[in-house]
């Protein structure tokens, strides 16, 4: 019988690893269309990000520095359309720029156009180029930048020529009612970093010693080097993965010490009671971090379940051969 | 083309691709290498028209040559800004560098690498500073608490500034226990590296122990973030063949 067992076991660990895959594709994708809302905490360091950002006065333009492309996404567009939405129901004016990749400014354009066409449907107010909002491009080397955002703003973008649909000619970026304020990086409401790569610690070294608020939207992986920074204040909060996502849209979607339908509210922020901030006024508040999670938890249990499996299996074999 | 059939053509084209891709799960197929060659193509062809028209032709031919606009009623285009030709001598600087291609004019390339070099340098005196500084003084935290009023810290709601500053100057029972683990994992972790001497003593190698398993748990939560991290990329890539081209499929289909 013990010997049956162990021939299980064993023969589960050389179970052909694509079947595992074939596993995994298809409970992510039917994982999708469970319309779940999955309570949550959010993280303490997403909920200083957020409320960071809300005391961020609206007339005051925020500078989006976007260092993310298709390879990562799962996780940034998530947090890159939240950041859309959220300054969009602000009436934010903010700026576009990118440090990490020429790709890029692409696919940053792509997704606010998603966004764009979202807020139209819904009939809210339309965001428009130059006016409401600017993407100024590509600048290569990181560390260079930042050094030249920090010591003049002005010199270190006049190079860029954004069109003007109003006199269709193209003109410097700080013509547009976005920048006509801002003559050094401190006169910026706030800095929000998106990134999936060291552009963060680039940041963090050149302008934490500012009064500008500095806040990030990371990956997975770069999210624990990243944390010592929130703790260490130089940064004002982190929003990380898919879990940061679903933290924002969630924080959206409830606000923060804002009574719910039970009185409760959905999301404490114990340390001050006091600050109540309302869940967004207008637009869509739930996307793909709510989409993903279901998804996420789906494949983490799968993981938890091949690992449990496998030990058992390689306990199993292990006996059985000493028995032998 | 509508603009709808337009968008599913696109969609597509990004469905066959994953496909391509991920066909890489079952083994190395020829859809595979064909899918990665036209993104490492494109990626190139992109970054080298995206390098010019974003950064060399702004910063750099623009300010060399001037620029001249348009203006209304005037016959000819008017000059905007003067050249200023000087910038011609960054190309062969810029250039030399591939001369580490060259046994004999190998030299060459060091300049502009120096030149590099020393700006990158000089700026890490201050870089450093600013990155580990602040952590250096974060990791210095109290581990005795002032008061033992009760556990732990309470919540400022409906306190005057002076009583939020009070909370705030105090340590609460639960802030040293916290900061304390904080400290103790800090001092074991470093401890872990000190490679200039024998550990000798309970305390000296008890500490080294547990620095290891502290970073062993550190990697853990690390490796688990890269995990959640990867697994996002699948599920967006699902999201995008189930949710955005099915959906566009349906859209044209009406």
């Amino acid at each position: 019988m013990s010997e049956d067992k162990s021939n299980f076991w064993v023969k589960l660990q050389e179970i052909d690893r694509r079947w595992l895959y074939a596993i995994l594709l298809v409970l992510t994708s039917a994982a999708l269309f469970i319309p779940v809302e999955i309570p949550i905490t959010p993280d303490r360091s997403s909920i200083d990000l957020y409320i960071s950002l809300s005391e961020v006065p609206t007339d005051k333009t925020i500078l989006v520095q976007s260092d993310w492309t298709n390879s990562t996404r799962g996780e940034n567009a998530g947090q890159f359309e939240a950041m859309m939405r959220f300054m969009m129901a602000k009436r934010h004016k903010f700026v576009i720029y990118t440090y990490g990749d020429p790709q890029a400014p692409q696919v940053s354009r792509d997704a606010l156009a998603r966004v764009l066409d979202e807020r139209e449907k819904a009939g809210l107010y339309e965001y428009k180029e130059w006016d409401d909002y600017l993407i100024v491009g590509y600048f290569p080397n990181a560390e260079a930048q930042t050094v030249a955002l920090d010591n003049d703003i002005r010199t270190a973008w006049d190079t860029k020529k954004i069109f003007d649909p109003g006199t269709q000619t193209d003109r410097s970026p700080f013509e547009s009612p976005v920048l006509q304020d801002i003559y050094s990086v401190n006169d910026a409401g706030f800095l929000m970093i998106i990134t999936a790569s060291n552009t963060i610690d680039v940041a963090v070294e050149r302008l934490s010693d500012n009064p500008l608020l500095l806040g990030c939207m990371c990956t997975g992986v770069v999210g624990p080097q990243v944390l010592p920074y929130h703790q260490a204040k130089q940064v004002v909060g982190i929003s990380i993965g898919l879990k940061g996502v679903y933290d924002f849209e969630y924080m959206m979607k409830y606000g923060v010490n804002f009574p719910g339908e039970d009185g409760e509210p959905m999301v404490k922020y114990a340390r001050n009671t006091d600050l109540v901030i309302e869940p967004i006024a207008e637009g869509i508040t739930f996307s793909r971090g709510k989409t993903y999670y279901p998804p996420l938890h789906v494949a983490l249990t799968l993981l938890i379940l091949a690992v449990i499996v496998g030990n058992i299996g390689l306990a199993m074999s292990r006996r059985g051969k000493k028995s032998q | 083309m509508t603009p709808d059939q337009y968008l599913l053509l696109k969609y597509s084209l990004g469905v066959l691709a994953t496909i391509g891709l991920y066909s890489i799960l079952y083994r190395e197929t020829k859809l595979y290498r064909l899918t990665e060659h036209i993104f490492l193509g494109l990626a190139a062809g992109y970054s080298i028209v995206a390098l010019w028209r974003e950064t060399l032709k702004a910063t750099w031919w623009d300010k060399m040559t001037g620029s001249w606009v348009e203006e209304a009623g005037a016959a000819t285009d008017v000059i905007e800004g003067l050249g200023y030709w000087m910038y011609m001598f960054l190309l062969p600087i810029g250039l030399m560098g591939y001369f580490v291609f060259s046994r004999k004019h190998g030299w060459l390339s060091r300049i502009p690498i120096g030149m590099i070099l020393g700006f990158w340098s000089g700026q890490q005196v201050m870089v450093w500073w600013t990155r580990w500084g602040p952590q250096i003084f974060g990791s210095m935290q109290p581990v005795v608490p002032t008061t033992l009023e009760r556990f732990t810290v309470p919540s400022e709601a409906g306190m005057t500034a002076a009583q939020q500053a009070a909370v705030a100057a105090n340590i609460y029972p639960s802030q040293a226990l916290s900061n304390f683990i904080f400290v103790l994992t800090v001092l074991a972790a470093i401890s872990y590296f000190f490679f200039s001497f024998e550990m000798k003593g309970k305390f000296l190698t008890g500490m080294n122990t547990l620095g290891r398993w502290l970073l062993m748990v550190g990697f853990g939560a690390i490796f688990g973030a890269t995990v959640m991290a990867r697994f996002a990329l699948e599920i967006d890539r699902m999201a995008y063949i189930w949710l955005d081209w099915l959906t566009q499929l349906r859209i044209v289909l009406g």
